[in-house]
């Protein structure tokens, strides 16, 4: 259950109530692929003083800021915008076959490191139908991972 | 009835004796150094708040003279931590270990009674902040970002020995700022401490897309030799951080001094504070730390345009123009041109053509067409074979180059005059400076003074660098980066005859590399205040070109630059430089400079032996 969840985390997954509707208010849990961040100027200032705006976010239970919705500095604050930069690169990961993103989800998922490089292949094999388009959501990518595992012998016991 | 008397006298010398002797033991107590370390007292390594807690936030102090008094504050914190369930206990779960060890205090009973039992909020986060090692990040500098310059450190917790950072947590010390600040306004507050500071707890994920992704900065990790307990400690203690303020200051309080607290708190005594640290570089930091043998391994983390520039370096010319087309139209991958390569060839060319387009918009919003093409470059990725990315060989790390301080001793000739000179540089590195462990083409100077005594003259002020910085970043197929700088301060130069002239000079051109060879140039404008000209500011405009060359140890610049003002004076100034790097701390440097103006010029010849340090 935790792993699943943490897995949910990762991906940036819309279990939670923060989802919203595509391009809408709030974080942009999930979807949006190849987004880039905006804010320049700020940023560059803000990479002085390794500044942080609106609350200070302190680990998972505490000093949950939400969602910003100007989304103008996205780091340091807010873990949203910054998980949908993971999925991009699960998607790069799966799309070459190896990497550390796709590490990262194979352990939150709780694959065994035995069974890494046969959930690489596979995950290299069906990204296409992972990823079948560049406006899929991240629940719409979990649910196809799963379904992907499900289907595999050796993978199917960690759904 | 005697004995009675007695036996009273002695019960009560036995109890005042207690009481003198807890007294003492809490005064030894409060002198422990894990305590101060716990209230962030000031050893005296900063000039503000010494010997006084460097929290400057109500909230973190149970007694009112708490942030003065550690022994009041111990005091106040015993009384308020002994009661079982006291809800104090779920604030400082840290303080509280303390004296349980100190003190002895036990919980009796099971598993309801266990210290922090009635503390559900702190519990749960502890649950989930789990880490069996410490590492100390650093974020290196990078081109075409001055404010990064410097570097940045943060601490990294990982919880999971299986190999993968993604799922550690980062731990933050930055300036709570606001967005609705404008610049100046910004970095006015950001070095006089008007903002204040807090810890923060994000995934290191985050920062990894940050720091090397969004701005394009190598990664150095170092594992810190703490063990399970000490990190215990810094946990527990960073809880008690969570909300509190410290004030933020650019220069002594920033995020790498806040750090050597938290090792102070896992490891009371490593004397990390004892030295006065004013102007904590980030690569200090890790000096530090290595200096008292913190550090145990180092690791490697490239930046995206590192990986990318890895991948180009594997391509053939053609491969690389190839590649490059194909990252704005993906349908090239279904042309004869692209299937005639082996399929590998295809996968390397569709890599690098999918990261490059990545990489320049990255700080873009998402468009449609960005979206379309990054999409089909993974598509076809994905059907041709694993392409693994090469290793990018590491730079040398930071914390091998030279110190941040600079003595310069030189003597030369100017015009007809032999003179001694004596240079002092705050900090850091310019073009010359031995490359071990910095940018090539990236200068940050701050704050130089360079005195001058002649045959004929006492002891003059030659120039005054306030700023200085430069960022040549060199073009290739994939990368079309601008290169710039800009400088200001007081220098000599010739304005009906030699004087001190008050300028400030910027320019922004273009850059190229090839092997050793970087040749630059720019447009320059420049603003300049002397006593010769009749105009308070006079403008002027101009261009600057040069080339650096580096093998081995040596290091040659050859530049040319020109100015005219509006008062129709002209000024050009062209100098060949060679740097010799007498190991990592001494450099010999040796130029020949031309000053020439309307009519008339100047030629001179310097030979300085530099020292680093610090």
């Amino acid at each position: 259950m935790k792993k699943t969840l943490l897995a949910a985390a990762l991906m940036g997954a819309s279990f939670s109530a923060h989802a919203v509707a595509p391009g809408g208010p709030g974080c942009g849990w999930g979807n949006l692929l190849f987004e880039g961040k905006s804010g320049l100027p700020m940023h560059i200032l803000a990479t002085t003083f390794n500044g942080t705006s609106g609350n200070a976010t302190f680990g998972m239970t505490s000093g949950t800021n939400g969602c910003d919705t100007n989304g103008a500095l996205t780091y340091s604050g807010e873990s949203l915008l910054g998980m949908n930069g993971v999925m991009e690169e699960v998607a790069q990961d799966m799309a070459v076959g190896e990497g550390e993103a796709l590490t990262a989800l194979s352990v939150s998922i709780g694959v065994d490191a035995s069974d890494r490089a046969h959930f690489n292949s596979i995950m290299h094999q069906n990204f296409a139908s992972i990823f079948p388009s560049q406006d899929v959501t991240a629940a719409e990518v979990m649910q196809q991972i799963n379904m992907v595992m499900s289907q595999d012998q050796q993978l199917a016991k960690y759904v | 009835m005697r004995t009675g008397v007695l036996c009273a006298l002695a019960g009560l010398f036995l109890i005042l004796s207690d009481t003198v002797a807890a007294a003492q033991s809490r005064e030894h107590l409060a002198r422990e150094p894990r305590w101060q370390a716990l209230l962030h007292i000031n050893p005296g390594a900063t000039l503000r708040d010494r010997h006084r807690s460097y929290v400057d936030d109500d909230n973190f102090f149970l007694s009112d003279t708490g942030k003065d008094d550690p022994l009041a504050e111990l005091n106040a914190s015993i009384e308020a931590l002994r009661p079982a369930q006291a809800p104090e206990r779920c604030r400082f779960p840290a303080r509280y270990r303390f004296f349980a060890e100190h003190l002895g205090w036990e919980e009796s009973g099971g598993q309801e009674s266990a210290p922090f039992a009635h503390c559900d909020e702190y519990m749960e986060w502890r649950q989930s902040v789990q880490a069996n090692r410490a590492v100390l990040v650093f974020p290196a500098a990078y081109l075409n970002s001055p404010s990064s310059m410097f570097g940045h450190t943060l601490l990294r917790l990982d919880q999971t020995g299986d190999g993968t950072v993604w799922l550690s947590w980062a731990v933050n010390f930055g300036a709570m700022t606001s967005e609705q600040d404008n610049s100046l306004f910004y970095i006015y507050r950001g070095l006089a401490g008007g903002y204040p500071g807090r810890f923060t707890l994000v995934p290191y994920v985050q920062k990894i897309q940050e720091y090397s992704h969004m701005e394009n900065r190598d990664i150095w990790e170092y594992d810190l030799t703490l063990n399970q307990e000490e990190i215990d400690w810094v946990i527990e203690h960073l809880w008690e951080l969570k909300d509190i303020n410290f004030d933020y200051y650019f220069f002594d309080e920033n995020c790498s001094f806040r750090l050597l607290e938290l090792v102070e708190v896992a490891r009371p005594g490593t004397g990390l504070l004892d030295k006065w640290r004013f102007a904590e570089l980030p690569v200090n930091t890790v000096r530090a730390l290595d200096d008292k043998d913190l550090i145990e391994q180092r690791h490697y983390r490239p930046s995206k345009a590192q990986e990318l520039e890895a991948l180009v370096a594997e391509m053939t010319v053609a491969e690389r123009r190839l590649s490059r087309r194909l990252a704005d139209d993906p349908d090239l991958a279904q042309s004869a041109e692209f299937q005639a390569y082996p399929p590998p060839r295809q996968a390397l060319m569709a890599q690098t053509a999918y990261r490059h387009v990545r990489f320049i918009h990255r700080k873009e919003e998402r468009t449609e067409d960005v979206a379309k093409r990054s999409f089909a470059l993974l598509g076809l990725m994905s059907r041709l074979p694993t392409a693994t990315p090469p290793r990018v060989q590491p730079q040398r790390p930071p914390e091998e180059g030279h110190g941040t301080k600079m003595l310069g001793v030189s003597g030369g000739q100017w015009g007809a005059d032999d003179y001694g000179q004596l240079t002092w540089r705050m900090t850091y590195h310019d073009l010359l400076d031995n490359r071990r462990g910095f940018l090539d083409g990236a200068q940050i100077e701050g704050l130089g003074v360079t005195l001058r005594s002649t045959e004929s003259q006492a002891v003059k002020l030659e120039r005054l660098d306030l700023v200085s910085i430069r960022s040549l970043s060199p073009r290739d197929t994939f990368s079309k980066p601008l290169s710039w700088y800009v400088e200001g301060g007081l220098e000599r130069a010739w304005a009906q005859g030699r004087r001190l002239t008050r300028y400030v000079q910027g320019g922004a051109g273009l850059s190229w590399r090839w092997q050793g060879w970087q040749p630059y140039m720019l447009l320059s404008a420049r603003a300049e205040n002397n006593s010769a000209f009749s105009t308070w500011i006079t403008p002027g405009g101009g261009a600057e070109a040069g080339l650096l060359y580096n093998t081995g140890a040596w290091q040659w610049q050859l530049s040319s630059a020109g100015h005219y003002f509006t008062n129709d004076e002209y000024r050009h100034r062209s100098r060949l430089s060679a740097h010799y790097a007498l190991g990592r701390q001494h450099g010999l440097r040796a130029s020949l400079e031309r000053e020439g103006w309307r009519g008339d010029s100047d030629t001179g010849f310097n030979l300085e032996w530099r020292w680093y340090y610090d």
